[in-house]
């Protein structure tokens, strides 16, 4: 056997040994009684929304955090403009006030990104509860309700919701939509080992104690979000899911748009995985021994092995086409269709243990989009969005997390906007 | 902080222990298609036999017109197509499994029926269909010299499928029907490629090398 079977078989074995342990942990979190609070109990709550140059969607942001079902009195939301240059900071202050019972503050500051902007709301905030909301995201009304009675148990500091991305339409989107979903499963595996480590800024619960007693956002760092959660794990706490509070976020939809997106997420992943790099350990139980270690091992696997195939599929080609070169072969002939072509993939593929583990994961993944449907219902043609995301997803994948490597080696500059 | 603790480290066992039996299991299954996979390309060899002997047959005790052109260029692309399932066969399993063993055997008698069947038609039909014997090695210290010929006459059948039928023939087989072959042509232990009977090549780097002698 060469080393790269190994090696292939060996990757294989983990991530069945990783889902194992997952689909294991969340069964058994099943049975466990959580305490939680009953609507009427649930504390007062602050909704941040940082903007900068959101007039597009700001006024369908506010509405949706107005629509939020929570008990009356209890809830305020303030909105923060970042020095927007747009009609943003105009169009939110046609909120300002108290609107369905619900008290809007705007202020306005220059620009200082978005941890700067979020801790000028904290300052001025008055819930015991503080969500961060982004200016392009919309709640589902019962989100935060069902969100909130997770912090009954005062060792919770943070609760996360199911996100996905607001009426996915085209590639790009699409890809994303199946990636969200199968998030959706992830996050509630993690959350079942108390190993939740990336809390979605753009909407996600916590409790204002944390930030009282450890400090508000990091200003500066690219990752904000990523940064505190990764700090609330740190300081021992925990971090609960919700996978019935739907959010929808609105996707990039051009493959540049992404690509900028996901550069500056794997940067703050890097830079705060090594700033908390005291986690990985046994002191961390679960989160330090497996959780953190499988992540990173499936990234380096994942860029491996598209790195793999791709300089084995272009130097085989190389070496067949100039080959056929060599000898004045006529291409044409290469066209042509033949019985033995489709009799070889069936038993070079068929045959081959590989094919049927792969097909095995895509099996799981529909399991794990199932799971975050039967949660939040239909939010899109899943069948669809999983075949872009199947073909696509390891490609775009590995692609974005080269350009991270190359953009972190020659040090430019990432920024939030 | 306090030392955080593991949920269940319980869990562990029992992730292993699915993930073994998970792993153990779809290995089984594959080799359980490989299997099927292979007695259904094996089967595949009887009705090409069956069609040569049948068409030999029925010319030497019937006369019959063996002339009809369908019925050659029908059994000599099932030939071929034989030969790439042989050499799937021989990357699947090994060159040294026994069943692969066992199938070559019998491909290399159809071929050599095949064979001699071309030279029959040649005669007949006053037709001039050319024959390469491709005598090739699969030992470790000729499988370079052996893949790079079998490249390039692989893409002299593809520029000449019309006259050409190409016999791949394993030097080192243990059959009979090899060591006959290899003494009439006097094939040593080197691969060896046989045009038309008659020029032989153990080295070849342009497609015109071997063309040029065929009608």
């Amino acid at each position: 056997m060469k080393f790269i079977e190994i090696f292939i078989y060996l990757s294989i074995y983990i991530g069945l040994f990783a889902i194992s342990f997952y689909v294991l942990s969340m069964i058994s979190a099943k049975k466990k009684v959580v305490p939680e609070y009953k609507f009427e109990e649930l504390p007062k709550a602050s909704i941040l929304i940082a903007m900068f140059n959101e007039e597009k969607t700001i006024k369908k942001t506010i509405e949706s955090a107005l629509n939020l079902k929570y008990p009356k009195g209890k809830l305020e939301i303030i909105v923060i403009d970042d020095g927007s240059k747009d009609k943003s900071l105009s169009i939110a202050k046609k909120f300002e006030g108290t609107k369905k019972g619900i008290k809007v503050k705007v202020i306005h500051q220059e620009n200082t990104g978005k941890g700067g902007a979020l801790n000028a709301g904290l300052k001025i905030a008055k819930g015991e509860i503080i969500i961060t909301m982004d200016a392009d995201t919309y709640a589902e009304k019962n989100s935060l309700s069902a969100m909130a009675r997770f912090f009954k148990k005062p060792e919770v500091m943070c609760v996360t919701p199911s996100m996905v991305p607001y009426k996915p339409k085209g590639i790009i989107q699409r890809i994303q939509h199946a990636e969200y979903l199968l998030g959706i499963f992830l996050r509630s595996a993690f959350a079942s080992v108390n190993a939740e480590h990336i809390a979605p800024g753009a909407f996600s619960a916590y409790r204002k104690f944390f930030f009282d007693k450890y400090g508000g956002y990091e200003v500066g760092n690219i990752t904000e979000d990523l940064e505190l959660t990764f700090r609330i794990q740190y300081h021992g706490y925990e971090i609960e899911n919700c996978p019935e509070a739907l959010v929808y976020t609105v996707a990039p939809t051009k493959f540049k748009e992404l690509l900028i997106q996901r550069r500056r997420w794997y940067s703050g992943l890097i830079e705060n995985a090594f700033k908390y790099r005291k986690m990985f350990s046994r002191k961390y139980g679960d989160l330090g021994t497996f959780v953190l270690p499988i992540a990173w091992i499936s990234i380096f696997l994942s860029v491996f092995f598209l790195f793999y195939m791709l300089i084995r599929g272009i130097s085989d080609i190389i070496s067949e086409v100039s080959f056929l070169i060599s000898i004045n072969f006529y291409f044409g002939s290469y066209l042509e269709f033949n019985k033995y072509l489709l009799e070889k993939v069936f038993f070079t593929y068929l045959t081959d243990p590989v094919i049927w583990f792969f097909l095995l994961f895509i099996g799981l993944m529909i399991f794990y989009a199932r799971y975050a449907t039967s949660k939040i219902g239909k939010t899109g043609s899943l069948s669809i969005s999983l075949f872009i995301f199947l073909i696509l997803y390891p490609i775009f994948f590995g692609f974005w997390w080269v350009m991270t490597l190359v953009y972190n080696l020659f040090n430019r500059k990432i920024v939030w906007r | 902080m306090e030392n955080r603790k593991y949920k269940d480290k319980k869990r562990y066992l029992w992730a292993l222990i699915i993930a073994t039996v998970l792993f153990f299991l779809v290995i089984q299954a594959s080799t359980f298609i490989s299997y099927l996979e292979f007695e259904r390309v094996a089967s595949l060899q009887d009705p090409i036999s069956y069609k040569i002997f049948e068409n030999k047959l029925e010319y030497s005790l019937f006369d019959k017109d063996i002339c009809v052109e369908d019925s050659f260029k029908e059994i000599s692309e099932d030939l071929k197509y034989q030969g790439q399932l042989i050499g799937q066969l021989e990357k699947k399993f090994g060159i040294n499994d026994p069943r692969v063993i066992f199938r070559k055997k019998f491909y290399t008698l159809v071929q050599i029926e095949h064979f001699e069947f071309t030279k029959v038609i040649n005669e007949e039909c006053n037709r001039s269909i050319n024959s390469i014997l491709f005598f090739y090695s699969n030992k470790k210290v000729d499988l370079d010299n052996s893949e790079g010929l079998g490249n390039i006459l692989s893409v002299v059948y593809q520029k000449n499928d019309e006259n050409l039928v190409l016999y791949s023939l394993d030097l080192n087989l243990d059959s009979n029907i090899i060591g006959n072959l290899k003494e009439k042509y006097n094939v040593g232990e080197e691969p060896l490629i046989i045009v038309n009977e008659d020029q032989r090549f153990t080295k070849i780097d342009n497609i015109s090398e071997i063309e040029r002698y065929l009608e």
